[in-house]
Order: structure tokens, then C-alpha cells, then sequence
């Protein structure tokens, strides 16, 4: 994709959801200063990035926005609510041009018609007779636009460049003037960009060959007088600016205290990650060299260990080091939610408040990027099930407008994202009801669950089916598309409802997910890893505490009966009969459940592989991780055998 | 004159000068989508490249002397069919 594409792809989604924080500080105070200022800011450096593409329907319509925010600025017209919800549609029309340019790099054959319907909407406010053509006049625009325009002629300069904006007369022609001849002569150019004058080129009808309707913007390593006097016939024609070399800038900014910021492609990361686990791997090798060196010389071994020990408190450091780097705010992955959560409720007839709190909390980018999907899909089914229609929100005495609120909070090295909706509540009856009738479980079963594990069974595959699932929130996944996106990003969901109050949903995940800390167990003859954060506890019981029930095992532990599986019969291998028995406690959908292993092993911290080939479509295998003997470690997915 | 038409190609020589602007447009709009070489051009006026930006024709030919030293003219023009209205 071309570079200046890819970076407005980053910045204009930062813009929107900068702005889309504005308004929505504007949707509770229409009259918040600050908040006023920083949207300006924002739909103006919007309307100056997307002016660099072939987006005019777009730029037009920031331009409008801008100029109700910049009236509203100096409290020549108040902004009010019709104005911010205007506002707040020009800025998600912006958002989804964004994605037209990601997708297919051009606007979508509607955008003229769109720009103009969003653009009404704005001049029904009581802002009137906004212009609709931007003001090419405005010296801070076409220095800012130039300045991103020629980001990388700037980059390579290593000293002051002196701009210039040469808008010839139109009837420049017949007086035998050549604007070209004229820049032609400016000395030492490094950038030129011929622009037309109203914005977008004329359309072959509309030209006048003897017309002069392009306006000249160039850089040229001369100083600010060598370049005037290139234009000395043409004083009143041109504009000037001077630049300051990247390096001056960047200082410049030191010297304010504003922090650097460096873009790195994400995949390098990832190769670092690799390149660290395979250090933390050789570092494990030394452990058993050091065993056989204890038998020939135990001063040696004495060495080695001590030397194992500084390298592995090294490859520590730099671990943390790299985790912190990999620790993204959860905010970016997040911006698009509250566009969705109103195109949602707006299909469905429905008004919804959502609220974002804590979303400036970092986690592993692995964690951000694999988050969106669940909670879109969590968001989506919320406003679809859970919130009720206005007028039956009406009857029963709530607001009419739904409310739901998604916060994060970190806790150990756990990450909570919560969504709560104040809707209709999940009756856990006919939760019982609907998984009897799709065949997902018995009569029996259904009544021996507590409501709180009911509520669990919405999140079996196979619980929605096309008759409930409408449109929105349906897209052919039920909520165990949820399940599994956080299954595979090792968390875990929680459901809590109150019939009538509302549901939430809380996803636990690890906010750190580089290395993983197993636990080695041994079945049989094998050895398989286990991820800890998968493990509650690990007890040992005397073989005669299992107890027959059913068809299966079960034990007591603190007082509480579970199932027990063993992992030699899950994994078709031979266990060994001793007469302890070693129970791996985990929770497998919402309930605890044990499983029988021979032996417990080392504790290790190590990269796991995710599963390929083969491997994916085990079952119950996470991945792999390397020993450091060199041998493979499969790494079992405990609550997936369990279930 | 240093506007050619050769069948579906309108050809540039030399030096194109402000009145070869309005035979460039009235040969784009009887034949929108012709190419236009620009081999041979030694030197581009102003009303000549703008209808060339404006009407962003393609554009043939490979380098020749250029008629600015920076290459600058020839990569505007190459880049204008991409639609972006600056480059």
C-alpha cells in the first residue's frame, strides 16, 4: 500500500476517534470550551490529511463541520445538541470513507450524495450559510497539508526549506506569463505539487484552455529572499512560508516535553518476541549441562549455574523490556465500537448511551488486537437481546434511551473488560428451555444447573440458531464465537444477569501474553505442558477418595464434589496406577473439574507456539512449546478436554 | 505546432507553448480516452499541463531530455492518473 495511504489510515482514525471523544464530552455540555477547542482541532487536521487523497466529498463536508466548531469557538453560534449529533455523523460517515480508502483506496459512487445529505443536516442547524468550499486562503491550511503532503522531501532535508503557494492569475496566459517558466526558475527545488484551484480538477467541459486554474505549491533548499525574488513579478501571487528541517522540529518538540513517538510494524516485535523465546529456550539447556557437569567436577557446575543465572536475569530484563514495549492502550482498538453501537441501535429502533471507562489501560498488543472481535460481538448482541425497545423500556420506567457501559480494569496480570447493559436480564429458565430444545442438554442436567452455569449455556455452540438470531448480531456465530475469541486468547467469560436489571459480561484475560508459565505434567510415558493460568490448584489425594458416580469419577474437594477425568483415558494413552492419585483442578464452562495426571513436573516459562497443521486440528492442544533439551512439548488446552 | 494526432494517440514535440492548450483539449474531448505521448517534449507551458492534470490522460513515453532538472514535472504527470488530486 502506498506510504502516505498507510499513515493516514493510522492518523485519520486517530482524528476520528479524538474527535468522536469531543462530541461526546459536547453531547453532555454542549458549551465545554476545551472540548470545543480539541474537536476543531480535530476535523481540521482531518479535513488537511484527507485533502492529500481523492476523498473532496469527505473534505468538503469536514469543512462544513469544522466551520459550525469554529463559530461555536468564538460563541458566534452556540452549539447544540441537533449540532453535536450532526457533528457526530459527519465524523462516522468520515470514519467509514477511512475504511472505503483501507478497502478498495477510492470513496465508495455514493460519497457526493452521502456528503451532501450529512452536509444538510448540518446547515439545519442553526449554523446557516456555511460555505461549502474549503478557503484555500488560510495560510495555516496549505502549510500543514504541504507539510504532510511532502513529509519525506522534508524528512531528507537537513536544513530550512522555504515553501511557497503560487496562485497565478487566472488570465495570466494572455499576458504571456508561464506560471511553470516562473518556478522553473526558482533555484534548488526539492518538491512541487500542482493543485487546482477550487479544490478538484474541472471536468473537460468546464475547461478554459486560456484560463489559468492550477495553483503551484513547491520547496526549494534556498533561503526565503533568493526564492521571493524568483517570484519578484508576481509579488501579490505568492505566499511563503519557512520550514523548519525535521531534526529542528523534533528538537523543538524535546524542548516542549512532548514525547517521542516511534511507529514500529508490529511484525518486528513479534520477531523479537520469537528471537527472545528461542534465548529463554537455549538458557533452559543450560540446566541440564549443568546436572552432568555436577557429576565430573561440581566447581564447574558451581559455574555454570551462577553464569545461567546471570544470563537468565539479563534475558528477564530484556523480557520486561520487550512486554512494555508490547503494551498497547486498549483505546485504539476500541474506537470503532461506539460508531457501531449507534448504527446498531439506529437499525433496530433503538437509542443507546455506550460508555468507555478505563480504555486507556495497556495490555499485550496480542490482547488488544484479539479483543475487538469478541467485545463488537458481545456490544452487538447487547443492544440486539439485551436492551429492550424504547416503549418497552418506557412502560416499565426506564429511560428511554438503553444504557451500556464497557470499562477496564486491570487486576494482577489479569485484564477485566465488563460490559454491562441496564436491559431486559437473561431469564436463566428459559435459558434451560431453549439449550432442552435444541437437544445441547437433558432435562435432567438442565435442572440440576444453578442459574448462574444456566446462564453459561448460551454460550454453547449450537445454543442461538437462525431463528433467534436477527440481522444484526446474527452474521451465522453464536455467542460461542465469543467463548472461543477468548478461549483463544487463554481468558475466560463470567455472565451475570438480573431479570428486569441487565446483564453483564466479564472477559478475564492475561494482560501479558509473550511467555507462558506451564506446568510439565506426565501421563504415562509422555510429558505434556499445561498453561498455569489454565490450572486453579494441583492437589494429590489418596486413590481411595475417588469416588464411582454414574459412569464416571468424581472426588471431594473442600467439601465439594467434582468430576474427575482422567487425562491417560482422554489422551488415549496407558496411565500408571499408584496409590496417590494427581488431580490438575481447572474450570471447564463456568464449573471446576479434575483431571488425573501420573506425575507433576518442572514449572517453565516459555513461548507457546500456536498449534499449525496437523496440531490445529487436534483436540484440546494449545500448541507447542520447545524444551530445552531441543524436544517438543505439546501443550494441552485443559478446559477444551475437560468440556 | 507540436501537437500530433496519430489515431488513438495525441503526440507532444518539442516546445508546447499556451496556444497548443487549446488544441490538446479540443483532441482530449473528441477522443477522451486517447493517449498522449509526451516522448518528445522539450519544454511544457503551463495551460498544457493542467489540462493534462485535469483531464489525466494516459501518458506515454519514456524519458527524454527533461524539461525541469529535477525530474519533478515528469513525476506529476506520470502521477496525476492515480486520481489523487495532489501527488
Amino acid at each position: 500500500m502506498d506510504e502516505l495511504l498507510e499513515q493516514f489510515l493510522i492518523e485519520g482514525r486517530e482524528l476520528v476517534a479524538q474527535g468522536g471523544n469531543d462530541l461526546a464530552a459536547l453531547a453532555h455540555d454542549p458549551q465545554d470550551a476545551a472540548a470545543i477547542d480539541s474537536a476543531f482541532r480535530a476535523f481540521h487536521t482531518l479535513k488537511g490529511s484527507v485533502a492529500l487523497f481523492a476523498m473532496q466529498p469527505a473534505e468538503r463536508l469536514l469543512h462544513a463541520a469544522e466551520d459550525i466548531l469554529e463559530r461555536a469557538r468564538k460563541g458566534a453560534n452556540p452549539l447544540d445538541g441537533d449540532a453535536v449529533t450532526a457533528l457526530l455523523a459527519c465524523l462516522d460517515q468520515t470514519d467509514r470513507w477511512i475504511d472505503d480508502m483501507e478497502r478498495q483506496g477510492a470513496l465508495p459512487g455514493d460519497a457526493q450524495g452521502v456528503s451532501e445529505r450529512i452536509a444538510a443536516l448540518l446547515t439545519a442547524t442553526p449554523c446557516e450559510d456555511t460555505p461549502a468550499a474549503p478557503t484555500p486562503d488560510d495560510p495555516a491550511d496549505w502549510i500543514a497539508t504541504l507539510m504532510v503532503r511532502e513529509a519525506s522531501a522534508i524528512a531528507q532535508a537537513n536544513a530550512p526549506l522555504t515553501a511557497f503557494r503560487y496562485t497565478p492569475d487566472p488570465a495570466c496566459f494572455f499576458r504571456g506569463e508561464d506560471p511553470l517558466s516562473v518556478v522553473e526558475a526558482v533555484p534548488d527545488m526539492v518538491a512541487l505539487a500542482i493543485l487546482p484551484v477550487d479544490g478538484a480538477w474541472p471536468a473537460s467541459k468546464a475547461i478554459e484552455a486560456f484560463s489559468c486554474f492550477s495553483i503551484l505549491e513547491g520547496l526549494s533548499a534556498a533561503s526565503l529572499d533568493v526564492v521571493r525574488a524568483a517570484f519578484r513579478l508576481q509579488p501579490d501571487q505568492v505566499q511563503f512560508a519557512p520550514i523548519a528541517p525535521v531534526e529542528a522540529v523534533r528538537q523543538a518538540s524535546e524542548s516542549h516535553g512532548e514525547s517521542r513517538m516511534l511507529r514500529v510494524d508490529s511484525a518486528r516485535l513479534d520477531a523479537m518476541a520469537d528471537g527472545l523465546g528461542d534465548l529463554i529456550v537455549a538458557i533452559n539447556s543450560l540446566t541440564p549441562l549443568a546436572d552432568t557437569a555436577q557429576q565430573q567436577d561440581r566447581a564447574l557446575a558451581l559455574t555454570i549455574r551462577s553464569v545461567q543465572a546471570s544470563i537468565e536475569r539479563a534475558a528477564g530484563k530484556l523480557h520486561r523490556d520487550l512486554s512494555a514495549v508490547r503494551m498497547v492502550p486498549l483505546a485504539p482498538a476500541l474506537r470503532r465500537l461506539p460508531r457501531i453501537a449507534r448504527e446498531t441501535a439506529d437499525s433496530l429502533g433503538k437509542a443507546v448511551t455506550l460508555t468507555i471507562t478505563g480504555e486507556t489501560l495497556e495490555v499485550d498488543k496480542q490482547i488488544a488486537d484479539g479483543l475487538f472481535e469478541p467485545l463488537l460481538h458481545l456490544l452487538r448482541n447487547a443492544i440486539d437481546h439485551g436492551l429492550e425497545t424504547p416503549d418497552q423500556r418506557r412502560a416499565v420506567g426506564k429511560d428511554r434511551d438503553g444504557s451500556i457501559s464497557l470499562s477496564f480494569q486491570r487486576s494482577g496480570d489479569t485484564v477485566i473488560a465488563t460490559l454491562s447493559d441496564d436491559g431486559a436480564g437473561i431469564d436463566p429458565h428459559r435459558v434451560r428451555q431453549t439449550a432442552i430444545a435444541r437437544g445441547l442438554i437433558t432435562q435432567e442436567a438442565a435442572a440440576a444447573l444453578s442459574d448462574a452455569a444456566a446462564l453459561r449455556l448460551i454460550l454453547l455452540p449450537g445454543f442461538s440458531t437462525a431463528a433467534t438470531l436477527t440481522e444484526v448480531s446474527g452474521r451465522g456465530v453464536g455467542m460461542d464465537a465469543v467463548q472461543a475469541a477468548v478461549a483463544r486468547l487463554r481468558g475466560t467469560v463470567e455472565i451475570e444477569s438480573i431479570i428486569g436489571k441487565g446483564t453483564r459480561f466479564s472477559l478475564h484475560l492475561p494482560a501479558n501474553a509473550l511467555t507462558t508459565r506451564l506446568l510439565v505434567v506426565e501421563v504415562g510415558p509422555e510429558r505434556y505442558g499445561v498453561s498455569l493460568d489454565q490450572v486453579l490448584e494441583t492437589v494429590r489425594v489418596d486413590r481411595a477418595a475417588l469416588m464411582p458416580v454414574g459412569g464416571g469419577l468424581a472426588c471431594v474437594l473442600r467439601d465439594r464434589t467434582i468430576p474427575l477425568l482422567d487425562l491417560a483415558a482422554l489422551l488415549h494413552l496407558r496411565g500408571v496406577e499408584g496409590p496417590y492419585a494427581k488431580l490438575l483442578i481447572t474450570q471447564s464452562s463456568g464449573e471446576r473439574v479434575a483431571l488425573r495426571v501420573d506425575g507433576f513436573g518442572e514449572r517453565i516459562d516459555t513461548v507457546v507456539r500456536p498449534a499449525t497443521g496437523v496440531l490445529a486440528s487436534a483436540r484440546g492442544v494449545i500448541g507447542s512449546a520447545l524444551l530445552g533439551d531441543g524436544s517438543v512439548l505439546l501443550v494441552l488446552d485443559l478446559p477444551e478436554l475437560a468440556s | 505546432m507540436s501537437v500530433r494526432i496519430d489515431g488513438r494517440t495525441i503526440l507532444l514535440e518539442g516546445r508546447c507553448s499556451v496556444e497548443d492548450a487549446e488544441t490538446l483539449l479540443l483532441a482530449l474531448q473528441e477522443q477522451p480516452d486517447a493517449s498522449v505521448s509526451v516522448e518528445k517534449v522539450q519544454k511544457i507551458h503551463m495551460a498544457v499541463l493542467q489540462i493534462l492534470l485535469a483531464l489525466k490522460p494516459e501518458i506515454m513515453g519514456a524519458d527524454a531530455s527533461l524539461f525541469l532538472s529535477q525530474n519533478i514535472f515528469r513525476s506529476l504527470i506520470w502521477n496525476s492518473d492515480t486520481g489523487a488530486k495532489s501527488f
